[in-house]
C-alpha cells in the first residue's frame, strides 16, 4: 500500500520573494510527487523557481501556502530543531559551486554531516569507523587519493565528487541535487551525473536534481518542468524535452 | 564536534583574528603589570606606614594631653585580656612646631611634628628603632663622638676661661694643678630629626644623575620652636623655643615622615612645654595582629569616657591615605577595563567582517542540518577562543614584565637618560611588584568575558542568516 504513496510531495506551493516592497511570485501552486527509489529532473527557465522548489523540497525554506510531505507526514511546519534534523539524516544537498568549507579537507568535509549529528563524545567513541566510512565513501567516488586535500587544491569535479560523498555520508533517503552540473564541462558533468545514476540503481536512492542541461536529463527516469511557477510533467509531452524550449 | 573544529580551523587561518588576540594580549598584559605594581606600591605602602605606626594609638582630643599615662597604662595592664594580647606600651607627647636650622650662611625654617619618646619604650613598640641611620637599633640621644666633637668646634670654650687657665700660678707644693672648669660643651638637648630634613637631591652636575645633599651634620645645632600652654587651666598659649643638637636621622623612606617628624625625649618635651607627667598618647603594639578589633574594642569599653581618650587602629589613623590608595587602583583598573573594551570593539568590528566573508558556509552548515545555536555556538566559541588566547599570552607577557620591571627600568633609564622612577619621592630602592594569582584570574576572566560579550552580536546574525540567503551569497 505505501509503495503507491509518493515518498516526497509538494501539495499547491506558493512562494513569493519580496524585493524592496516589489512582490516576485515564483511559484503559484506547484504539485509534485516523488517516489521512492525515482531519479526526477526538474527542468525550466533560469528564474523558473527551479532552485526555489528544491529549497523548499529540502526544508531550507517555508513554502508561503501549500504543504510538503514526506512519508504522507507534512515537514513544512515542523519546529526548527526537527527540520535541521530532517536535513542532516533524511536530504542529502549537493550545489553547483560544490560548497565545500575551505577551511577543511576533503576527509572532514565529507565527515561534517556527521559531526553536525554527533556531540563530541559521540564523535569521539565513533571517529574510527565513521573516517573508514567516509574513506570508503571517497573511493567510491574517486576521490581515495585526495583525502587530506584542502577543496582549493581539488579540479571542479572532484570537488563536486566529494560533495556527493559528503551528501551520502548520512545514508540519507533522498539526495537534493541543484544544477550538479552547472559548473562543469560536458565529460566531467556526464561522469557525475554517471555517478548520481549508479547511486540511484544500486543503492535505491531517491535523486531529485535540478538542472538547464538537456543532454543529461536522459539519464533520469522522469523529467518534470516548471513553466511559470508551476509543474508540468515532461514525459507526458516529450516536445518539452526539445532543446530549444529550454532556457 | 563541528563547532570545535571550525573554531579552531578559524583561529589557524583567519589572520585577521590575530589583530584581536594581540589587542585583548597588551591590554591584559597591560592590566597585570599596572596592577602588580599599584599593588606593589599599596603593600610597600602599608607596610611602611604600619611599620612606623603602633598598632593601636590611645589619643587625648587636645594638644594638652592627659595626666599620668603611667597610671593609665598600669589600668591596662590590670586587665587580663589586654594583658595577654600586648605586647607592649609606651607613652608618647606630640605637638606641631618649627626647626630653624642654618644652611651655607642661610637661616631656614620648617614646619615639623615634634614627638617626645622614652627611646627604650618607643623601640619596644617598634617602628622606629630599626629606622634610625647612627643608632640602628639601639635608639638613643646621646651625641656621637663625632657630634661631640662638632659641638666643641661649634662652641669652644669661653676666651676668658682659657685666659684664666692660662694665669693660674703654677703649683708650689707638687700637687697637681687643679682641674680647668669643666667646658660646658654639652648641648641643653639633643634631638633625632627626618632624614629629608637633614638632605635634600639635587642636579649638582647637569649630564649626571640626582645627587645626595645634606644639610644638617651630626652635632650640628638646630632650634626648636613650639607653644606652651599656662594660666587658667593652661589655657593661654605661649611659644616656647630651645636648642638641640642633631644626635640621629631617622629614615622610614616614607618621605611623609622623614620630611617632617623630630623626636625629642620624652621628659624634656614634658619640662619645655610645662606639662609634667603629662602625654597625649599612647602607643600599643599586641602580640596577634588579628587580634586588633578585640582588641580595640576591649580598650573602648575599659577606659572610662570622661577620660575623653579615644582609641585608634593604625588603619583608622591612616585610612583616607589608604583608601586613596584603593580608589586610585579601583579608577585605574576602571580605566584599563576600557582599553579591553576598546580591544572588544575591535573583535565586534574584525568579527563583524568574518562573519559576512563566511556567510556562505554559515548557508552550507544550515543546509547540512546545523541548528542555529550551533552556528550561534561557533562564533561564541570562536570568540571565547581568541580572548582565552590572547589573555594567556598577555598574562604571559605581563608577569614576564612585572618580574623584569625593575631591569626593564633600568635600561630604558640607561637608554633614554631620563630617570623613569624617581627613588626621592617615595625612597624605594626599586619599583615595588606584588603579582597576586587572584587578580591575573580576574583580569584573564574578564578579558575572556568581554571577548565573548562583544562576539554576541556578529554571532546572533550569523545564527539568523537565512539558509537561502546564506548559499546566494556572492
Amino acid at each position: 500500500m505505501l509503495e503507491n504513496l509518493p515518498l516526497l510531495a509538494a501539495v499547491n506551493l506558493h512562494k513569493t520573494y519580496r524585493k524592496h516592497a516589489i512582490e516576485v511570485p515564483v511559484l503559484t501552486g506547484v504539485d509534485l510527487e516523488v517516489f521512492a527509489g525515482e531519479f526526477l529532473s526538474i527542468v525550466g527557465s533560469s528564474g523558473s523557481g527551479k532552485s526555489t522548489l528544491l529549497h523548499l523540497l529540502g526544508t531550507l525554506d517555508k513554502p508561503d501556502a501549500g504543504r510538503i510531505l514526506f512519508n504522507t507526514e507534512r515537514i513544512d511546519n515542523l519546529p526548527a530543531e526537527q527540520r535541521d534534523r530532517l536535513r542532516n539524516e533524511t536530504f542529502g544537498f549537493i550545489f553547483q559551486f560544490y560548497h565545500l568549507l575551505p577551511e577543511l579537507t576533503t576527509l572532514e568535509n565529507v565527515l561534517m554531516p556527521k559531526m553536525i549529528a554527533l556531540s563530541v563524545r559521540g564523535w569521539l567513541r565513533q571517529r574510527r569507523t565513521l573516517k573508514q566510512h567516509a574513506t570508503e565513501l571517497l573511493d567510491r567516488v574517486g576521490l581515495g587519493h585526495r583525502l587530506h586535500h584542502k577543496p582549493r587544491e581539488l579540479s571542479g569535479g572532484e570537488m563536486q565528487r566529494a560533495a556527493i560523498a559528503r551528501a551520502l555520508i548520512n545514508r540519507p533517503r533522498i539526495l537534493l541535487a541543484d544544477e550538479p552540473t552547472g559548473n562543469l564541462d560536458a565529460d566531467k558533468g556526464l561522469e557525475i551525473i554517471r555517478l548520481l545514476r549508479d547511486l540511484n540503481r544500486q543503492e535505491q536512492l531517491t535523486i531529485i536534481m535540478v538542472t538547464h542541461n538537456m543532454e543529461i536529463v536522459g539519464n533520469t527516469d522522469r523529467v518534470v518542468r516548471l513553466i511559470k511557477g508551476r509543474v508540468e510533467d515532461a514525459t507526458k509531452s516529450p516536445s518539452l524535452l526539445q532543446p530549444t524550449m529550454t532556457g | 564536534m563541528y563547532k570545535l573544529l571550525l573554531c579552531w580551523r578559524y583561529l589557524l587561518t583567519r589572520y585577521l583574528a590575530l589583530v584581536c588576540i594581540v589587542s585583548v594580549m597588551l591590554g591584559v598584559a597591560t592590566l597585570i603589570v599596572v596592577n602588580s605594581v599599584m599593588a606593589g606600591f599599596s603593600t610597600k605602602l602599608r607596610e611602611r606606614l604600619h611599620g612606623l605606626l603602633s598598632d593601636i594609638v590611645i589619643e587625648a582630643h587636645d594638644f594638652q594631653g592627659f595626666a599620668n599615662p603611667e597610671g593609665k597604662m598600669a589600668l591596662i595592664q590590670s586587665d587580663p585580656f589586654l594583658s595577654q594580647h600586648i605586647e607592649a606600651m609606651t607613652p608618647t607627647l606630640e605637638i606641631f612646631g618649627m626647626i630653624q636650622f642654618a644652611c651655607n650662611g642661610t637661616a631656614l625654617a620648617r614646619p615639623v611634628h615634634i614627638i617626645g619618646i622614652d627611646p627604650a619604650g618607643r623601640a619596644r613598640v617598634g617602628g622606629f628603632a630599626e629606622h634610625l641611620l647612627l643608632h640602628k637599633g639601639k635608639p638613643s640621644f646621646e651625641l656621637s663622638p663625632e657630634a661631640l666633637e662638632r659641638q666643641h668646634v661649634l662652641h669652644p670654650p669661653h676666651r676668658l676661661d682659657r685666659i684664666a687657665a692660662m694665669l693660674l700660678p703654677p703649683p708650689t707644693d707638687g700637687k697637681p694643678a687643679p682641674a680647668p672648669p669643666p667646658l660646658d660643651v654639652s648641648p641643653p638637648s639633643t634631638i633625632i630629626i627626618g632624614y629629608a630634613i637633614a638632605h635634600f637631591r639635587a642636579k649638582l652636575n647637569p649630564d649626571g644623575p640626582p645627587e645626595e645633599v645634606r644639610t644638617l651634620a651630626p652635632g650640628d645645632d638646630v632650634i626648636i620652636t613650639t607653644i606652651k600652654g599656662h594660666g587658667l587651666r593652661n589655657q593661654e598659649l605661649s611659644p616656647v623655643q630651645w636648642r638641640c643638637a642633631v644626635c640621629d636621622y631617622f629614615k622610614s623612606e616614607m618621605s611623609e615622615y622623614d620630611a617632617n617628624y623630630v623626636f625629642v625625649p620624652l621628659s624634656e618635651l614634658q619640662r619645655l612645654r610645662a606639662m609634667p607627667d603629662r602625654a597625649t598618647s599612647i602607643q600599643i603594639r599586641i602580640k596577634d595582629y588579628r587580634d586588633l578589633r578585640a582588641v580595640k574594642d576591649r580598650l573602648q569599653t575599659l577606659l572610662p569616657a570622661h577620660w575623653e581618650l579615644t582609641v585608634h587602629t593604625w588603619e583608622d589613623k591612616q585610612g583616607p591615605l589608604l583608601a586613596a590608595i584603593s580608589i586610585e587602583k579601583g579608577i585605574l583598573n576602571v580605566l584599563l577595563f576600557m582599553i579591553i573594551a576598546v580591544a572588544g570593539f575591535g573583535i565586534l568590528a574584525i568579527f563583524s567582517m568574518i562573519v559576512v566573508e563566511k556567510t556562505r558556509d554559515i548557508g552550507i552548515l544550515k543546509a547540512l542540518g546545523a541548528s542555529n545555536r550551533g552556528v550561534l555556538n561557533i562564533f561564541l566559541s570562536y570568540g571565547l577562543l581568541l580572548g582565552a588566547v590572547g589573555a594567556l599570552l598577555g598574562s604571559a607577557i605581563g608577569t614576564a614584565i612585572t618580574i623584569y620591571i625593575n631591569e626593564i627600568e633600568q635600561f630604558l633609564t640607561k637608554w633614554t637618560g631620563h630617570e623613569l622612577f624617581d627613588r626621592s619621592v617615595y625612597y624605594f630602592n626599586e619599583i615595588p611588584t606584588d603579582l597576586n594569582i587572584w587578580s591575573v584570574l580576574v583580569i584573564n576572566v574578564g578579558a575572556v568575558a568581554i571577548a565573548v560579550l562583544f562576539s554576541v552580536l556578529p554571532a546572533l546574525r550569523a545564527a539568523l542568516l537565512h539558509p537561502v540567503r546564506a548559499l546566494r551569497y556572492e
